[in-house]
C-alpha cells in the first residue's frame, strides 16, 4: 500500500456537513472490518465541542493533533473554502491531504497546492474520490465492495469509471494493492508520475492501471516516468474539441488533449492501450 | 468562460494595459455618432468568439467614408458560422513590431505559465510545432503576487522594455479575474507606446460566481437547463442519448458507443446521488432532444439506490425506449421496478451500448 495504512490516523474536514458525517460513518465502518484506525476527529470551525458519526468535532486542526495522533486529513469542505483547509492541514504538519470537494477554483487549488509543497505535504485530488488499499485503509468516498486485496496499482482521473475498472479487475482475479483517484481537475496535487513513484516502491504493486481521459498530457508524463509495467484506458475518444466533459479538466484545448494523440503517444512508448475498459483485465494478465 | 475581446480589453485597460481607443456598436446605426472621437482611418471588428477571425473576414480596415457601409456589411455576415452582433471600431495603430504575450494555468507545473515571443500576431499552437525556440517561457507559483524583475528580463531578451511593465499588468489581470488564459496577440509596439491590439481573456467557469457573472455565455440553452439540476450535459450529433454518473463513466458509454459504430446524441453526468427526482429530470431533459431515438442509462455507484433510479426513469414518462444498466444498493429491487414496466436492465454497460446501437439500426 501506498500513502496510508491501517495506522494511519485520519482527520476530517468539513465532518459536520451531510456527506462529510455519512461518509465518516463509511470509513470508520471499513476501519473496523480491516482493524485500521480510520477518522480519528473531525473539524468545523465554530462547531468544536460536538460529535459526528461517534468522532469528537474540533474547531481546527492543530485543536484536534492536541488530542490525537493524526498524519492525514480528508477534505469535503464546501469549494470556496477548501483550498484553505487544504493549507491548514499543510501548515500544521499533516503529510497528506486528499482533497474530494470539487468546483474548487483553479487558482485556490493552485495556490494550496503550491502552500502544501512548501510543508512537505502531498495533495491527493481535488475533486476527487481519494484512495482506497484493500484491507488496509480506505481514505476518501470509494465504494469498497468491488475491490479486493491484490498486487495491481490502480491511478484515475475518474471516479465512478474507476469503480467499474476496478470491478472488471476483481472479477478477473486480479486484486488491488491501492486504487488512487488523482482528481479530475485541470490542477491536481499528485500527478500519474507521483503516483507511480510510489508505487515503484510498494513491494506489494506488480502492474500499474492508468486510467486517463481527455485534456493535458499528464497520462503521457507519468507513463514515460516509470520501469513499471502498465496498462491504459483514456476515456473520451468521441468528446469533441472545447467541450468540457464533465470534469473542469477534461477539455480539448488548443488541438492539445485529445484521446487518440494521448494514445498514439502511449503507443510509441510500448504502453499497452485498452480500446474498452473490458479489455483491461486480459492486458494486465500478459504483462505480468 | 471567454470573454469577448472588447470585454477583455475593458478589464486589461483596469489593470493598467494600454488599449486602443475604440467602441461598441449594436447596429450600423450607432457608427456615425461613435466616430466622431476616432481618427479618421479605423479598424472595425467583429466581436465573435471564433478563432481565425481575421482571415475568415471579422476584421476589416474602413474610414469615415466608408465605414457605415463595412459596419453593415459585417453586421450581416457569419462569421465561421457565428452571426455578428456586436463590432467593436478602433483606431488604427501605427504598428512598429508585433510581440505576443500570454499567461495560463499550466497543468504540468500547477502554476502559471507565462509565454513571450517577438513574433506576434501568430498562431501560437503553429509556432510551438514549427519553431518552438522562438518563445520563451517562464513558470510562476501563484503564491507571488508579481512577476520578479529577473523573470521579466528572461522573457524580454533584446525586446522593448517598455513591454516589462505589459507583462507584469498581465499577471495581474490573470490573478485579479481567476483567469485560464489570458493573451495578448498581438501585443504591438508604435512610436505612443505599446498596446494591445487584440485581447482574450478566459475566465474559471468554478470562478464565475465570486467574478460577479452570473450566466456561463458558453454553454447551449439545454446545457444551461441541465446546468441547474446540478448536470453536466454536453449536446452531440447522433441519435443515441447517454446518462450516466461521473464523467469518466460517461464518456466511456459514449466511446463505448462509437466502438460499436453507433453515434451519441449527449453526454448527461448526473453527478453524485442519482435519486428519482434527478434520474428523472436527465431523462426528460435527454429526451427532450428530437434527434435521440433511445436512451442508454449506466449508472454505477455504491450508494446509488438502484430502486429510486428505476422509479426515476418511470415517472419521467417519455416515449423514446430506455436501456438500462444499474448496479449499486437494491439492484434486484430495481430490476423487478424496470422490468414491470417494460424497460431493459442489463448486466454491463456493454451489453447496455450494444443493445442501443442495434435498436438505433
Amino acid at each position: 500500500m501506498i500513502y496510508g495504512d491501517k495506522n494511519t490516523g485520519i482527520i476530517m474536514t468539513g465532518a459536520t456537513g451531510k456527506q462529510g458525517a455519512f461518509h465518516i460513518a463509511l470509513i470508520n465502518e471499513y476501519a473496523r472490518q480491516v482493524g485500521g484506525r480510520g477518522v480519528v476527529a473531525g473539524v468545523s470551525p465554530g462547531k468544536g465541542g460536538q460529535g459526528v458519526a461517534g468522532v469528537p468535532v474540533y474547531n481546527s486542526i492543530r485543536d484536534a493533533l492536541r488530542e490525537h495522533d493524526a498524519s492525514a486529513a480528508i477534505v469535503f469542505v464546501p469549494a470556496f473554502a477548501a483550498g484553505d483547509s487544504i493549507m491548514e492541514a499543510a501548515d500544521a504538519g499533516l503529510s497528506l491531504v486528499v482533497a474530494i470537494t470539487e468546483h474548487i477554483p483553479v487558482h485556490d487549488s493552485m495556490r494550496a497546492i503550491s502552500f502544501a509543497r512548501l510543508n512537505d505535504c502531498a495533495v491527493i485530488g481535488p475533486n476527487c474520490p481519494g484512495l482506497l488499499s484493500p484491507g488496509e485503509v480506505k481514505m476518501g468516498i470509494m465504494p469498497v465492495h468491488l475491490s479486493s486485496r491484490g498486487h495491481i496499482g490502480v491511478i484515475s482521473r475518474s471516479g465512478t469509471l474507476t469503480y467499474e475498472i476496478v470491478d472488471q479487475l476483481t472479477r478477473a482475479g486480479l486484486g488491488q494493492s491501492t486504487i488512487v483517484g488523482i482528481g479530475g481537475d485541470p490542477v491536481i496535487g499528485q500527478t500519474f508520475s507521483d503516483v507511480l513513484r510510489k508505487f515503484e516502491e510498494d513491494d506489494q504493486t506488480r502492474a500499474v492501471v492508468l486510467i486517463g481521459e481527455v485534456g493535458g498530457s499528464l497520462e503521457e508524463e507519468g507513463a514515460r516516468s516509470t520501469e513499471l509495467p502498465i496498462a491504459a484506458y483514456i476515456a473520451g475518444i468521441s468528446a469533441p474539441p472545447e467541450k468540457r466533459m464533465g470534469h473542469a479538466g477534461a477539455i480539448i484545448e488548443g488541438g492539445e488533449g485529445d484521446a487518440r494523440s494521448k494514445i498514439e503517444r502511449l503507443k510509441a512508448m510500448e504502453v499497452p492501450v485498452a480500446s474498452r475498459p473490458s479489455d483491461i483485465p486480459a492486458i494486465i494478465k500478459k504483462l505480468l | 468562460m471567454k470573454l469577448l475581446e472588447y470585454e477583455a480589453k475593458a478589464i486589461f485597460a483596469e489593470q493598467g494595459i494600454p488599449v486602443p481607443r475604440g467602441a461598441v456598436i449594436r447596429s450600423p446605426d450607432e457608427l456615425p455618432g461613435r466616430i466622431a472621437d476616432l481618427p479618421p482611418e479605423f479598424v472595425v471588428k467583429a466581436q465573435v468568439d471564433v478563432g481565425g477571425r481575421g482571415k475568415a473576414g471579422g476584421i476589416l480596415m474602413a474610414d469615415r467614408t466608408n465605414g457605415e457601409t463595412i459596419a453593415r456589411e459585417l453586421f450581416g455576415k457569419l462569421i465561421r458560422g457565428v452571426p455578428v452582433r456586436e463590432i467593436l471600431i478602433e483606431e488604427r495603430l501605427a504598428v512598429t513590431h508585433e510581440y505576443y504575450a500570454s499567461i495560463a494555468v499550466d497543468r504540468s507545473s500547477k502554476q502559471a505559465l507565462i509565454l513571450f515571443t517577438e513574433s506576434g500576431g501568430v498562431d501560437i499552437e503553429t509556432l510551438a510545432k514549427e519553431n518552438p525556440d522562438a518563445i520563451r517561457k517562464a513558470s510562476l507559483p501563484l503564491l507571488l503576487n508579481q512577476i520578479p524583475p529577473f523573470m521579466l528580463r528572461d522573457l524580454l531578451g533584446s525586446a522593448p522594455k517598455e513591454l516589462g511593465p505589459v507583462i507584469q499588468n498581465l499577471y495581474r489581470v490573470f490573478l485579479a479575474r481567476d483567469a485560464l488564459l489570458a493573451e495578448i496577440n498581438p501585443l504591438v509596439t508604435t512610436p505612443g507606446g505599446p498596446f494591445a491590439a487584440d485581447a482574450k481573456l478566459i475566465i474559471d467557469d468554478n470562478a464565475l460566481n465570486r467574478q460577479g457573472i452570473t450566466q456561463n455565455r458558453d454553454l447551449t440553452e439545454r446545457e444551461r437547463e441541465a446546468e441547474k439540476y446540478g448536470f453536466s450535459y454536453v449536446e452531440l450529433a447522433g441519435s443515441i442519448g447517454v446518462i450516466g454518473n461521473g464523467a469518466g463513466l460517461t464518456m466511456a458509454t459514449l466511446d463505448l458507443i462509437e466502438y460499436y459504430q453507433g453515434k451519441a446524441a449527449n453526454f448527461l453526468d448526473v453527478g453524485g446521488g442519482a435519486d428519482q427526482e434527478r434520474v428523472m429530470h436527465a431523462v426528460r431533459l435527454v429526451a427532450a432532444d428530437p434527434s435521440v431515438k433511445v436512451i442508454v442509462v449506466n449508472l454505477l455507484g455504491g450508494i446509488t439506490r438502484c430502486d429510486d433510479v428505476a422509479r426515476g426513469i418511470i415517472s419521467a414518462g417519455i416515449s423514446q425506449p430506455v436501456i438500462v444498466r444499474l448496479a449499486g444498493t437494491n439492484e434486484d429491487e430495481g430490476r423487478k421496478i424496470l422490468d414491470g414496466s417494460g424497460y431493459r436492465m442489463m448486466g454491463s454497460m456493454e451489453e447496455a451500448v450494444r443493445a442501443a446501437v442495434e435498436a438505433v439500426q
